[in-house]
């Protein structure tokens, strides 16, 4: 016979990194473009014309180089949403973002790609939709670093409702 | 074609914060109780095998038959082997520098890493005997062993 337990331990555990990346030629050409002027730039594949943003220097599809630069408009459509109940470690600063609120795919005017960012919406699904309009917010000039986090969040158009299904 | 080659390198930092839990399950847990409550080191033992685990896991290594003996091992072991850490992680329990070591206890036939303490690292070698120094407070986790010293 198996003695039974009387009790099991547990240990919580947290893991903590720290860390860098060198965002390489495309990528800081965006980030820094981003930071210093406010512009969204994508990359245009030669091949099959797809606007590629984060920009790559190969086309993942056609093998091909990307050579075009094309600024995306600061305003999308939302392609995708979640209502997130569960706090978002954020990775640029590892704390956590608390819930609940709105985290969304949107796809920028000329982009082919989307771009998953906060949308500024209370978290209520009959006031956010697939479709709904939205325009970027960045952080004022001199608080911007270059991260994706100078992008604060996607603010639905004004006078735009969602439609009945 | 564009020129690249002054181009500066830009960095983007990141931070990663994962909050987990750790089960240390049926042997584990006898385990960490034991040596909290007892300070007592526990390994587990296949018959078939004739092999001693630290730490204790309740399926053998060797015939993966379950493992329900534990024997009192050590508190005396030796170092299998080191390395002087000279660089500050944030995973480290310490600050650098320190050793980290393996030490296979006596009546184990498995080491285990942890912390080997109070020598020099000049003076630090494979094959020297070792004892362990308990926590005042334990908390049932493997620091309650603070570390590992010369006899």
């Amino acid at each position: 016979m198996t003695k039974k337990e009387t009790e099991w331990i547990s240990i919580p555990m947290t893991v903590d990194v720290p860390y860098r990346f060198a965002a390489g030629q495309y990528l800081t050409r965006c980030l820094t473009e981003l930071r210093d002027n406010g512009k969204l730039l994508a990359v245009e594949c030669p091949e099959c014309k797809r606007v590629q943003l984060p920009p790559r220097i190969v086309c993942a599809e056609c093998h091909v180089k990307n050579g075009r630069w094309v600024e995306l408009g600061s305003e999308g459509t939302l392609v995708g949403f979640t209502i997130m109940y569960l706090p978002m470690t954020d990775p640029t600063t590892g704390k956590p973002h608390d819930p609940p609120f709105v985290y969304g795919s949107i796809r920028l005017d000329g982009a082919t790609s989307v771009l998953d960012h906060f949308v500024h919406v209370e978290p209520d699904l009959a006031k956010v939709w697939i479709g709904m309009r939205c325009s970027m917010v960045l952080r004022p000039r001199e608080d911007r670093i270059g991260d994706l986090n100078d992008i604060l969040y996607f603010d639905p158009l004004p006078g735009q409702k969602k439609l009945q299904a | 074609m564009e020129d690249h080659k002054n181009d500066k390198t830009f960095e983007v930092d990141q931070h990663l914060t994962a909050h987990g839990r750790y089960y240390a399950g049926k042997m584990g847990s006898r385990f960490y109780i034991s040596l909290r409550d007892k300070r007592k080191i526990l390994g587990s033992s296949c018959k078939q095998c004739n092999k001693t685990f630290w730490p204790p896991r309740s399926i053998c290594t060797f015939c993966f038959s379950e493992l329900k003996k534990t024997v009192e091992i050590g508190p005396l072991g030796t170092l299998e082997t080191f390395t002087v850490v000279t660089y500050d992680e944030p995973i480290h329990p310490r600050k650098a520098p320190f050793i980290y070591g393996i030490v296979k206890l006596d009546g184990a036939d498995t080491g285990m890493a942890h912390l080997i303490d109070e020598v020099d690292f000049e003076e630090v070698r494979i094959g020297m005997r070792v004892q362990p120094v308990f926590a005042k407070e334990r908390k049932g986790n493997i620091l309650d062993i603070q570390y590992f010293k010369p006899l």
